[in-house]
């Protein structure tokens, strides 16, 4: 008999429910995502957006699934990492569920859940993982029974650099689409600091060279273009180191990030020279959403995990490389 | 140049190795192959600036004292650099095979180059067990320096450090602690009190990038 898994996602700017089996069934996936008018993310301000929408995004998943509450027979929600007021909201909505329905319920880690989504869509077994979101950027592999992070931003996130600059040029949160879009019509490269350090790279440097660039009135199409150019080949650059160093034959791509075509473009280039497969997650479960919660909610479960009310705090600051991974 | 025999040795992340046989003498072949799913500029300047960077500093940090192959030739245009071939094994590979006290030992080694290194501002820039290779006398050398700097700051070398205990992290997890512990001594043992600046640093640059 298939078990059904509520998840829900609220480490950041967006909220998320979702209801997926125990056969890896997406049965549902709701999420929405504050977008401020002006000016970035703040944490109070998202934890609000989530306890305002929350109930109603719940109410929702169940209704979209076709279940009942009494048909859910686990609760699992992000623990970490992410912005505290954010963690508190999603998991006193987790607990609250949990007890009402006295089912069991399981902390998931946020990082984890972005792969083993993209896994269980894409069929890989053990990929070099590369998740680039507003708040993250990371090369992960799995290595001595944990995911392990080969290579990160030593400053600011690569989504994050995307909506700064896109801010700075007067354009919306989240600026990443935009950016893309106005990249396509840039013709001249501008040469901006290309940053890697072993598998690290820092993208502060670029983004203030980038603002300059505005200021001395180079048309915006071409800032865009060389951002994406420049950022997007770093990134490669430390996959392609990940992938050389860990000898691993599959790349995952994922984080809302890995909307942008380009970058997937240039991650093929990579996959292919290395011999690897390459699979980018599809948009819906790309972003931060409730699926992924609840899928890695059952992996987890299903090993045996289980986390009593009593010490179910949030952990903000929770690394990737700290958790066991009994499932694997 | 007269190559006799050419044979592939591997491919590593952004180059490709061949063991050639040069006037009796077994070199290697250090080739930046293009990478067309890279802006084609961004790609020229980094093979150009990283095969130059690589023979002056492999080249320099050699009459310190640092163990590194002898270049015999660099051909810019053409992204490639040949240089003495170490026999031996990579350092990464050495730790699954090797006894706690030779990997110790190989360890502090490892920490003194870099502290060598270090004390004259120059920072390895990708100080991997995969960049170190150990010859058949045990003696270790140090390679692949693309992406190695001068006039290092603090923050460099914190960087350096900081990789350097992540890929111990990550590729060599169940022994960490002990192979971080006797790089640090070594490190120590030449740094001296400089160390405590860069060490903390590279603490602080660990926590760094994590969400806030
Ligand atoms: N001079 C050399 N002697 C022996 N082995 C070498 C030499 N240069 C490179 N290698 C081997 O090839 C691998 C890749 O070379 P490296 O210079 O690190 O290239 P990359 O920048 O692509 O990582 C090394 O890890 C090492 O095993
Ligand atoms: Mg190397």
């Amino acid at each position: 008999m298939s078990l059904l898994c509520l998840g829900l996602e609220g480490t950041a700017h967006s909220f998320g429910a979702g209801v997926v089996s125990s056969k890896g069934e997406v049965l549902s996936n709701i999420w929405h995502m504050l977008s401020p008018v002006e000016g970035g993310i703040h944490p109070r301000e998202a934890s609000r957006h989530h306890s305002d929408m929350g109930p109603g995004i719940i109410k929702r998943s169940l209704e979209d699934a076709g279940v009942s509450h009494s048909d859910i027979q686990l609760v699992a929600f992000s623990r970490g990492p992410g912005l505290g007021p954010c963690l508190r909201t999603t998991a006193t909505m987790a607990r609250t569920l949990a007890q009402k329905l006295a089912v069991p319920l399981v902390g998931v880690n946020h990082c984890v859940a972005h792969i083993e989504i993209g896994c269980l869509e894409s069929g890989f077994e053990d990929p070099v993982t590369i998740y680039v979101s507003g708040g993250n950027t990371q090369v992960i592999a799995f290595a001595g029974g944990r995911f392990r992070t080969f290579g990160e931003t030593l400053d600011m996130a690569l989504g994050n650099m995307l909506d700064v600059f896109g801010r700075t040029v007067g354009m919306r949160f989240p600026a990443g689409p935009s950016i893309e879009h106005a990249a396509a019509e840039g013709v001249d490269y501008h040469q901006l600091p290309y940053s890697v350090k072993g598998m690290d790279l820092s993208y502060s440097g670029m983004l203030t060279a980038a603002k300059k660039l505005h200021l001395e009135g180079v048309p915006v199409a071409d800032i865009c273009f060389s951002i994406q150019e420049t950022a997007f080949g770093m990134l490669a650059e430390v996959a392609e180191r990940a992938v050389a160093h860990t000898k691993k034959n599959e790349i995952l791509l994922t984080g809302g990030v890995a909307r942008n075509n380009r970058l997937t473009e240039i991650l093929k280039g990579v996959a292919e020279r290395h011999g690897a497969r390459f699979h980018r997650v599809s948009p819906p479960l790309a972003g931060d959403q409730g699926a992924m919660i609840a899928w890695t909610g059952i992996l987890q479960h299903q090993a045996g995990d289980e986390l009593p009310l009593s010490s179910s705090h949030v952990m903000p600051k929770w690394r990737t490389d700290e958790q066991d991974i009994l499932w694997r | 140049m007269k190559i006799l025999k050419k044979q592939l040795l591997t491919l590593g992340a952004e180059s490709a190795i061949y063991i050639v046989e040069y006037w009796g003498m077994t070199l290697a072949l250090k080739w930046r192959p293009s990478k067309p799913y890279v802006h084609n500029e961004i790609d020229n300047v980094l093979r150009t600036s990283r095969t130059s960077r690589e023979c002056k500093m492999l080249t320099f940090v050699r009459t310190l004292g640092v163990p590194t192959p002898a270049v015999h030739s660099v051909d810019i245009s053409n992204h490639s650099i040949l240089m003495d071939f170490i026999e031996g094994q990579q350092f990464k590979q050495l730790v699954n095979t090797s006894s706690k006290k030779k990997i110790t030992s190989l360890c502090h080694e490892f920490g003194k180059l870099l502290g060598i290194m270090h004390m004259r501002d120059i920072v390895h820039g990708d100080p991997t067990t995969s960049n170190a290779v150990v010859d058949m006398q045990s003696k270790m050398w140090l390679i692949d320096f693309g992406l190695a700097e001068k006039n290092a700051t603090i923050e460099m070398k914190g960087v350096d450090m900081h990789l350097l205990r992540r890929a111990y992290e990550t590729t060599h997890w169940a022994l960490q602690e002990t192979m971080l512990e006797s790089t640090m001594e070594g490190y120590v043992e030449i740094s001296g009190d400089d160390a405590e600046a860069v060490l903390s640093r590279a603490d602080e640059i660990r926590e760094r990038g994590r969400y806030h």
